[in-house]
């Protein structure tokens, strides 16, 4: 198991609540309360629930583009009021510029970012090195229309790496795609996030995702929630070493993991699947 | 495959030139006026016009009022129409103002027009720009509100400014419905500029304001040239299309993002 540095978490999160108001009826829906979560220097936290438990909100509060209705988020101790390039964004459908290649959507943040000191010259270095660690090479030039579902999500990776950020966020970035690629991706974002490298230099990562066998290969540790309203139920470390291999989904403490998880929130699945 | 194309032009124009042959039989066998227009007389005016540069003149003097009208159009459309998709207020004050002009056809603008700026360019560019704003900011705003707001989401969160974003991504975004309202735009404008400027020769009686409705009008009033008519309309449908056709081109070689 790793030790990870608790003095200074990079997000704390304290009393936040969630309100949504129902435009017809007026009616107030708790949508999340009371959510208490510290976030780790350098972990990889995996946030899984069924639909509706309020995943995507906690993300979008801590991107900083939803405000919380309580309580409060903090980033390094400063507060957090609105979106901030520290705070990079995967989201689930990609959100690629479709007027872009490649190229250009990777550049984007370098490039527009409010207060970018970045000449030209180091921005091509900079792009040209994120398209090689998401071995994107020959599609420089290519819009997204034109890609596949694993070489969006690639890109929209490379996109948000490009612009340096402290914390990633990660909106179910694989659900799109085949059984297939998001083995394979899952596989390389653990490479790309620095796994085998020093711990100090890897990114804070919040990462959902439905899948519980991916929360259990990716994560130091996973928040499991539970709906009606959002909450969070219970916080599990997992000890599996890094790097972790492919090999490892088949043992015993894996599928432990994975089966005492799914118990968690099996019957709020079920819930919400019938109501639906 | 080129006998199969060649094929059906070859029925595409079976009809045309069936009407055009009856036409010119009707005109020599059946009728007893000079004056009726017939498709050799068409040709030979024709070619008289375009040979004296008559014609390629008043094209080219129309078609810049055309030019003139629309730029003021666009450039006024785009900033309010930005504006109108980005603002809900804005929208809200100026939706009903834009709403009840558009119902004021252009023509209906003359008496004014020549009041203020006289029978001149000024004043075809003016009723000319007036045809052209309205599809113009219609179709911008429609663009502008269906930027999809993920994409304005992903520039926040890389940390871009509203301005920087209302440049690359709301603009760009919009930019398809934007053409969509060029080519309607230039379209009416086009229109337009016949109809304003017969008018014009009408209350100049002749005067020199050229262009090809001016021409059309001294065929009609002075010299009662049908051919000549027939000509100037034929041309005027030419530029139309090529109009149409050369923004439909521009707007494949400016979005070739769009399938």
């Amino acid at each position: 198991m790793e030790t990870l540095n608790d003095a200074a978490p990079k997000l704390r999160l304290r009393g936040v609540r969630k309100e949504f108001v129902l435009p017809r009826t007026g009616e107030r829906t708790v949508a999340l309360e009371e959510i208490d979560l510290d976030v780790k220097r350098g972990e990889f936290l995996c946030i899984v629930g069924p639909s509706g438990c309020g995943k995507t909100t906690i993300l979008n509060m801590i991107a900083g583009l939803t405000a919380p209705t309580g309580g409060s988020l903090e980033i390094d101790g400063k507060p957090i009021d609105g979106p901030g390039a520290e705070r990079g964004v995967v989201f689930q459908d990609y959100a690629l510029f479709p007027w872009k290649t490649v190229w250009e959507n990777i550049e984007f943040g370098p490039r527009y970012r409010k207060g970018s000191a970045l000449a030209k010259s180091q921005r091509d270095e900079r792009v040209r090195h994120f398209i090689d660690l998401v071995a994107l090479n020959g599609a420089e030039n290519k819009y997204p229309y034109e890609l596949s579902g694993g070489m969006r999500q690639r890109c929209a990776f490379a996109r948000a790496l490009a612009n340096d950020p402290d914390v990633l966020l990660m909106d179910e970035p694989f659900a799109a795609l085949d059984a297939q690629t998001r083995v394979i991706l899952q596989e390389e974002l653990l490479r790309i996030w620095g796994e085998t490298g020093a711990r100090d230099e890897r990114r804070t990562v919040v990462f959902i995702t439905h899948g519980i066998d991916e929360a259990v290969f990716l994560a130091n540790r996973i928040v499991v929630m539970g709906s009606h309203p959002g909450r969070i139920r219970e916080i599990k470390t997992v000890d599996l070493p890094r790097p972790r291999k492919p090999e490892m989904r088949a043992s015993a403490a894996f599928q432990e993991l994975v089966e005492h998880i799914w118990q968690l929130i099996r019957d709020e699945a079920y819930a919400a699947t019938v109501k639906a | 495959m080129t006998r199969v194309i060649s094929s059906s032009l070859l029925r595409a124009a079976v009809l045309p030139v069936g009407l055009l042959v009856l036409w010119q039989l009707v005109v020599m066998f059946g009728t007893p006026s000079r004056r009726a227009p017939m498709p050799t007389h068409v040709v030979e005016a024709a070619w008289a016009l375009i040979g004296s540069g008559d014609l390629p003149l008043a094209l080219i003097q129309s078609f810049g009022r055309v030019l003139a009208g629309f730029a003021w159009a666009a450039a006024l459309a785009l900033v309010l129409g930005a504006l109108m998709g980005t603002y809900r207020a804005v929208d809200r004050s100026l939706d009903p103002l834009v709403e009840s002009f558009r119902s004021i056809a252009p023509i209906a603008l003359l008496p004014l027009a020549i009041l203020w700026f006289g029978t001149g360019t000024p004043a075809a560019a003016f009723i000319v720009g007036y045809a052209a704003f309205f599809p113009m900011i219609v179709n911008t705003i429609h663009g502008v509100k269906s930027v999809d707001p993920q994409l304005i989401r992903a520039a926040r969160t890389l940390g871009v400014d509203r301005l920087t974003i209302l440049r690359t991504v709301v603009l760009p975004g919009a930019l398809p419905y934007i053409f969509v309202g060029a080519r309607l735009a230039l379209g009416v404008a086009w229109t337009s500029i016949i109809a304003a400027e017969l008018a014009v020769g009408a209350k100049a009686g002749g005067g020199g304001t050229g262009g090809i409705g001016q021409m059309m009008f001294v065929f009609y009033a002075y010299s009662v040239d049908l051919n000549g008519i027939i000509v100037c309309m034929i041309s005027v449908g030419v530029v139309a299309l090529v109009i149409d056709r050369g923004l439909r081109r521009l707007e494949q070689w400016m979005l070739p993002w769009k399938r």
